[in-house]
């Protein structure tokens, strides 16, 4: 799992029916005092928790882990938003 | 999950029964912005979703075998959805 902003949001029609419903989100992988991580490293996940943009979240997801969470029959969906982040203690613990 | 552009269409005739019938497109995966993001890879479009030229998001890994119908394909990419906007 990784720490990441959510910097826009992905709007599609056409769609794989397992993603009717869901918003989708660009998160860019930041570090954990909120600098981000380069520039050309960026991924697409599927909200589950209400996140916004401008909101640091926690994403990630594994094989088969949206079929249980969304419980789809079938979920071609790897990574998922799962938390939003209100604070990270970091290296002062 | 990453964002793609179909930047080209896989004509075979000779497939595993798995995959007849299902369009293979080459796609780009790209940032936001549209700037190219690593090396061109082949994606299955189990549900016509995509088409030349188009913005896509595609699933990689054991997820996009889920994409089929039968929930079992070799494949570790597919195509999930049409991008209108990202806004």
């Amino acid at each position: 799992m990784f720490l990441a902003r959510v910097k826009k949001k992905v709007v599609a029609t056409e769609k794989h029916p397992a993603y009717h419903g869901k918003r989708l989100f660009v998160v860019k992988p930041v570090y954990p005092d909120g600098r981000e991580k380069g520039t050309d490293n960026e991924w697409i996940a599927v909200d589950y928790v209400g996140a916004g943009i401008g909101d640091i979240v926690v994403c990630g997801g594994a094989p088969g882990v949206a079929k249980e969470v969304f419980d789809l029959e079938l979920a071609p969906i790897r990574t998922l938003i799962m938390a939003i982040v209100d604070h990270v203690d970091y290296r002062d613990i | 999950m990453k964002l793609g552009k179909v930047i080209g269409v896989v004509w075979a005739t000779k497939k595993v029964p798995q995959i007849h019938g299902c369009r293979l497109y080459v796609v780009q995966p790209i940032l936001e912005n549209g700037q190219d993001s690593g090396q061109p890879l082949v994606v299955a479009d189990p549900k016509n979703i995509a088409a030349p030229g188009d913005r896509i998001v595609f699933v990689t890994n054991t997820d996009a075998a889920q994409a089929f119908d039968t929930g079992f394909a070799p494949v570790n990419a597919s195509v999930v959805e049409l991008v209108d906007d990202i806004a």
